[in-house]
């Protein structure tokens, strides 16, 4: 590697963007999290140090807006979305990867096609869709559409990739079903890929707001970003309690990807690549 | 290699075993909405009732100054946001991998942080922190950079602004993290020997980094023009609902509350969307031919 | 490992799908604001539960959302719907019009429309049917902060109970800025209730008979150029937003607001507000024949609908306790009024002692209930049309950009909100 004066004037300009970037990039966590122990104006204003408010805001966010309710839900949502998606979406990448055939192609390659289509484009007749089945306001309206993503088969595709095709194929020689194959050699050892499609899935999920906003009538079924985009057209906003409701709903997504960072990670890399 | 007949059969059944259930949801969850969305592109729908008008959406579509507007909107923002995300996530991967070398990780997490956060959450706290009263113009006014408070939300050019600073907050860290993956997979002798022949780091830079790095710069582009045409999150919560006067008013933005909020006219939205749609798919193709047709054998 | 995944299927499955399975004497109520509506109508429950203590009425403040929601579940079929809600009187042609079956007609259900106000009832009827049950109205004042008019050295009693008229306004919106640099009025820029109650003052209105869009008429052109010169002049304190307007004023960044009896509880709510705020008419644009010093802003009704189960027993909730004069219903408008200024137009509560009484929140006591009450009496009404609302948000964006010097005159203003109307309306 090069060496570079300490102190030359790139350098400084160097330390200085970077600098810069990852205190721009910080700060407004830090702002969020000291929010939550301000009153309104004052996390209005912006003040830097922290207040006393914490205990009320706290108590306001859990009572007055029902943050438990709003968590649970979104919980519940997520996990069972990555429970489900995981398995089918997993499944289908091994079918389409480990067993290629011309027909399967050609069905993959429709798939890919809609990786560009948006969103918007669909929620239309999905909303129709579940309003004739009487599914409109349940979790399983969210869960449903958000199960099969084509992201995740392509990304798993990846990833299956670098699987030797050998083992598989010794363990049909030994008489292996293709079933016991999936589950028992090449799954185990797909572990962390699976992983990083599980927290893709749940971050995907946990923060996803159109279609949840379009279906979610009552506010039982509310999850957090509906919540927090209700409160934003409130008559009065609780600033302090709003503040008290970001941070939960960050913070877990932000402890599963620092843990997890390493998997993730490499997880891109494989699909980059 | 595999044996013909029976076994073969057995093989390719289990391959469709396995892409099956993934198959039957796309079948119910998109392309059914899909192939139905023709239903609703060539009628008008008031309340309960709709009527077929035949191509009348599009013909409605071309007079909407208000639409037009938010596809330029969008226009704008992509012109504007993603060559500016892209080249600052690309300088910051360069000088975390290349030119330091201390507390490379914290610096790498702390501008990767944002990209955990929910766009929800992106537009509650820059709402909150470019109040008129509120933090940002609370410093600048105090640092003496401005005279009198901006109006990040309420003034028409500062509105746009705003926005584009919610996702570049949002998403340099992210591409960033892409860029590097690809930096650490590049030959470091390719910059050795261009530090012999004497080239400077800007020119190592824009003539070997940039141009080895065009697949992921084109996977980046791609989904952040695409990111960009499905803007709803922020100019509904940020910008109040594409706000000021729909300064800020966005495609997706349009075609829902034309479809949930405003007139319920499903028609009229699925019309829409599908220009949407026609657009999001040129960009695509362009960008793919552009950059991707100067990629090298992979 | 494939029966755990088949037995969590099925829980996941009957977790997602059953359906709530309510207590049989529930009702559930939509409407919004804390301070106004959600607390009226738990006075109500209150009233009610003294002769039904086992219903339990749950009253969901919607805030913003309500319409929004309503129409979504309407569009479903009534998925999702509460059994009652709350519409405002400019809103509910549009809902009768694109969902005819959605509502219980009332009239059916044995309400005695002749004792409430006439100029209620008439958006809430379709041929001979008539759908919901007045609530409030919304006559509008002008609100002007005691204090801040006497540090500018000007004298609060000059003004109480005075017919002003515009400009006179404004000088008193100078000379107070002059002293104490507060905006004489907050006002919410991308909404247009402020622009609508000098509009209606003057007996202007938005659509013609024929339900047609009328923005070409004097009292829209001189409110505009009113609005123009408060801006220039700076006595309007803009806010984006709802929410932000309210704190603005209970954060004292203005002199005062245009607005309705309704503010009453928001007003009250803030403590510090005691005592400070005098109510003066509505002021009047000069010149514009059948400009009176009155205006109305607002004003909801109840509405049942008729996909919910428990129809029976809200109608029931509504009729004892908002349609019926005994004591205990009485008193409760009496306490509502007070509390947070519900004016009710269920014409037998307007005998109640507080419509009368001096309210010591305000400056000098003053009885502002019967000065909203006589003012109530003068209000021009408004035709609505089922195409307010678009109407609204159209002309809405073009005053904004009139301010912002975008637009550089009335007409082309004018002409912007009529092009903005007919392309979100798709004609």
């Amino acid at each position: 590697m090069t060496v570079v004066n300490k102190w030359s004037p790139g350098h400084v300009i160097m330390w200085l963007v970077l600098l810069v970037c990852a205190a721009v990039s910080v700060f407004p966590f830090y702002w969020m999290l000291n929010g939550t122990t301000l009153n309104p104006n004052d996390v209005l204003r912006g003040l830097l140090v922290p207040g006393g408010d914490f205990v009320s805001n706290w108590r306001q966010a859990t009572t007055t807006y029902n943050l438990p309710l709003f968590f649970t839900n979104s919980l519940l949502i997520a996990l069972i979305t990555v429970l489900f998606g995981v398995v089918i979406n997993a499944m289908a990448a091994f079918g389409f990867e480990k067993y290629r055939s011309r027909a399967r192609d050609r069905v993959f390659g429709i798939l890919l096609l809609t990786l560009i289509l948006p969103q918007i484009a669909i929620v239309v007749p999905l909303f129709r869709l579940f309003s004739f089945l009487h599914l409109l306001n349940t979790r399983a309206a969210i869960v449903l559409p958000s199960i099969m993503s084509v992201f995740i088969i392509f990304f798993l595709r990846q990833n299956f990739k670098l699987f030797p095709t050998e083992i598989m194929e010794a363990a049909r020689v030994d008489g292996a079903s293709e079933l016991s194959i999936l589950v028992r050699i090449v799954a185990p050892s797909m572990r962390a890929s699976f992983a990083s499609a599980a927290i893709y899935m749940f971050i995907a999920q946990w923060n996803s707001y159109l279609w949840p906003l379009i279906t979610i009538l009552k506010d039982t079924m509310k999850t957090l970003p509906i919540a927090m985009s209700s409160i934003m057209n409130a008559y009065t906003i609780q600033y302090g309690a709003l503040m008290v409701i970001v941070c939960v709903s960050t913070l877990p997504v932000l402890i599963l990807f620092l843990t997890m960072q390493k998997q993730f990670v490499a997880g891109l890399l494989g699909s980059v690549k | 290699m595999v044996q013909r007949g029976a076994y073969e059969r057995y093989v390719n059944r289990f391959g469709w075993f396995c892409v099956a259930p993934s198959v039957l949801f796309f079948s119910v969850f998109m392309a059914y909405p899909i192939l139905s969305s023709l239903y609703y592109v060539t009628r008008r729908w008031k309340g309960m009732s709709n009527t077929f008008i035949g191509l009348g959406n599009f013909v409605r579509m071309a007079r909407d100054n208000v639409f037009q507007a938010a596809l330029t909107h969008n226009f704008i923002f992509m012109i504007i946001q993603v060559p500016i995300m892209i080249f600052l996530a690309l300088l910051l991967a360069v000088l975390l991998n290349q030119g330091i070398r201390r507390f490379r990780g914290a610096l790498r997490l702390a501008i990767f942080l944002p990209s955990v956060t929910s766009l929800v959450v992106v537009s509650v706290l820059f709402r909150v922190l470019l109040q008129t009263n509120g933090f940002l113009n609370n410093v600048l006014l105090s640092g003496h950079l401005i005279s009198s408070p901006i109006g990040w939300l309420n003034d028409a050019f500062w509105a746009k602004v705003t926005i584009i600073m919610a996702i570049t907050w949002r998403w340099t860290g992210y591409n960033m993290v892409f860029f590097l993956v690809g930096l650490q997979s590049l030959d470091t002798q390719i910059f050795e020997a261009a530090e012999v022949d004497g080239a400077s780091k800007v020119r190592q830079f824009f003539t070997i980094t940039v141009p080895l790095l065009v697949p992921i710069i084109l996977f980046s582009a791609v989904t952040s023009t695409s990111g960009t045409m499905q803007l709803i999150d922020e100019p509904n919560i940020l910008t109040f609902q594409g706000g000021p006067a729909n300064e800020t008013m966005t495609a997706a933005l349009y075609i829902y509350r034309q479809a949930f909020y405003v007139n319920f006219d499903f028609g009229y939205a699925t019309a829409m969307s599908y220009v949407v749609v026609i657009i999001s798919g040129i960009l695509a193709f362009i960008q793919l031919r552009l950059l991707g047709g100067e990629r090298s054998a992979k | 490992m494939k029966k755990g995944l088949v037995t969590a299927l099925a829980l996941v499955l009957f977790l997602a799908l059953v359906p709530a399975v309510f207590a049989q004497q529930k009702i559930t109520v939509w409407c919004w604001d804390p301070n106004f509506n959600v607390y009226a109508m738990k006075q109500a429950a209150i009233v009610y539960n003294k002769t039904h203590a086992d219903v339990t009425i749950e009253v969901v403040d919607m805030a913003q959302d309500i319409e929004a929601k309503i129409s979504a579940g309407l569009q479903a079929g009534g998925a999702g719907l509460p059994d009652i809600a709350l519409f405002q009187d400019f809103r509910i042609e549009q809902f009768i019009h694109d969902y005819p079956d959605a509502f219980v007609d009332l009239k059916a259900a044995g309400i005695d429309y002749s004792k409430f106000a006439a100029y209620k009832v008439g958006p809430m009827t379709v041929g001979s049917k008539i759908y919901g049950i007045p609530f409030d109205t919304g006559s509008t004042g002008l609100w002007l902060r005691t204090d801040y008019l006497k540090t500018a050295g000007l004298n609060p009693d000059n003004y109480a109970g005075k017919n002003m008229k515009w400009s006179d306004v404004v000088k008193l919106g100078v000379a107070v800025k002059a002293k104490t640099g507060k905006p004489l009025l907050a006002y919410q820029s991308d909404n247009f209730d402020m622009l609508r109650i000098v509009v209606q003052s003057t007996g202007g209105q938005f659509f013609k008979p024929d339900g047609s869009l009328n923005l070409r008429s004097e009292a829209f052109e001189k409110s505009i150029g009113l609005f123009k010169e408060l801006n220039d002049k700076g006595l309007l304190y803009s806010v984006v937003g709802w929410s932000d307007w309210i704190n603005a004023i209970n954060s004292d960044q203005s002199a005062g607001f245009l607005n309705a009896i309704w503010m009453v509880g928001t007003v009250k709510s803030r403590p510090e507000n005691a005592g400070k705020y005098m109510i003066v008419p509505t002021p009047l644009i000069e010149g514009v024949k059948g400009a009176s010093n009155a205006s109305n802003n607002g004003g909801s009704s109840w509405y049942v609908f008729s996909s919910s189960p428990n129809k029976a027993l809200a109608v029931d909730f509504l009729k004892s306790v908002w349609a019926t004069a005994t004591p205990d219903t009485l008193a409760f408008y009496n306490t509502i009024l007070k509390g947070a200024g519900a004016m009710g137009t269920f014409l037998p509560s307007q005998s109640g002692s507080n419509y009368t009484a001096r309210d010591e929140f305000f400056y000098k006591s003053q009885p502002v209930f019967k000065d909203f009450a006589t003012w109530m009496a003068k209000v021009p009404v408004l035709k609505y049309t089922p195409n307010y609302q678009p109407m609204r948000d159209a002309v809405a964006h073009a005053v904004l950009k009139y301010f912002q010097g975008k637009l550089t005159s009335v007409d082309d203003t004018i002409a912007a909100a009529e092009a903005e109307y007919k392309q979100v309306m798709g004609q």
